[in-house]
């Protein structure tokens, strides 16, 4: 077993259909997209050239959809107290871009128990907007046991 | 001669890279992944002489993997399917190669579906997905 595993101290919580995930949120600036192309090596120019973007699809830079993706995974790990970085799962498409200015707001709801692989898991269904404007559409899955995340 | 790949090169079955790639699960890549996206890293905080990755550090192997498919840039990461089996720590050395399972035409958008794996040193798997890019111009 990875020596990680369950090395953290977590407070179980309940889990039921219908319950509201934590609202994580992050305020998008150029200077973010360029650390978090820094970090990843993610050059794109659609996200870091802002005059080659002028030209592009949304005529200005976007932040990179995996960089949403990781405020997703962010709040799955504050509800789960971890959990989501050892047996979580998404499975999303990016519906919208995000630009410098935006404000995202990332948070789910669980709407179903499901079995997967025999294990009781949470499916939520994610939201993840910046403004009126979806961004991401899309479930994760939390395993869960005796009905705890 | 491009050094990106044409989309009509690209075949469903092909393997990129031919050998897995290698990514190192630095201190110094999970500071600045955290240190990016805002995180402060309450997790990750050593602990007992280990400390714990971010799963979404899969951000960055993910990256590499889709340079060494040469896809032109401009693309757009359209779905993004990932599953996590186990923690990673600081430290690891993970392995990744990717396959192309599906291309099709949509809207006048070329678009490109990989499986991936994502393994530790050991061989068991971290992480394994799909990745569903609209391809870049072809240059």
């Amino acid at each position: 077993m990875n020596p990680v595993a369950g090395a953290l101290s977590r407070e179980a919580t309940q889990v039921a259909v219908g319950d509201t995930l934590p609202m994580l949120t992050r305020s998008i600036t150029q200077d973010m997209i360029d650390a978090y192309a820094e970090a990843t090596g993610d050059f794109n120019p659609i996200h870091v050239d802002p005059e080659y973007s002028k030209s592009g699809p949304f005529g200005r830079t976007i932040a990179h959809g995996l960089m949403t993706l990781a405020f997703v995974a962010q709040m799955l790990n504050e509800w789960s107290d971890g959990r989501f970085d050892e047996s979580g799962e998404v499975d999303i498409a990016f519906v919208g871009p995000v630009f410098v200015g935006d404000t995202v707001e990332v948070t789910g709801s669980v709407d179903q128990i499901v079995d997967r692989d025999g294990i009781a898991s949470a499916r939520v269904k994610l939201t993840c907007r910046a403004g009126e404007r979806q961004i991401l559409a899309g479930h994760a899955l939390q395993p869960i046991e005796n009905g705890k995340s | 001669m491009s050094t990106y790949r044409r989309y009509d090169e690209v075949a469903v079955g092909d393997v990129y890279p031919a050998e897995p790639l290698t990514f190192d699960v630095s201190a110094e890549v999970v500071d600045g992944f955290l240190s990016a996206t805002g995180n402060d890293g309450l997790l990750y905080r050593e602990l007992g002489g280990t400390r714990r990755a971010p799963s979404m550090i899969a951000s960055a192997y993910l990256i590499d993997l889709l340079i060494a498919r040469r896809s032109p840039p401009g693309g757009i990461h359209a779905k993004q399917s990932i599953r996590f089996h186990r923690p990673i720590e600081v430290g690891e050395k993970l392995s990744i190669q990717g396959t192309v399972v599906e291309k099709y035409v949509r809207k006048e958008r070329s678009y490109v579906v990989s499986s991936f794996e994502a393994r530790g040193a050991d061989g068991t798997l971290v992480s394994s997905g799909h990745i569903t890019s609209i391809w870049g111009k072809d240059l």
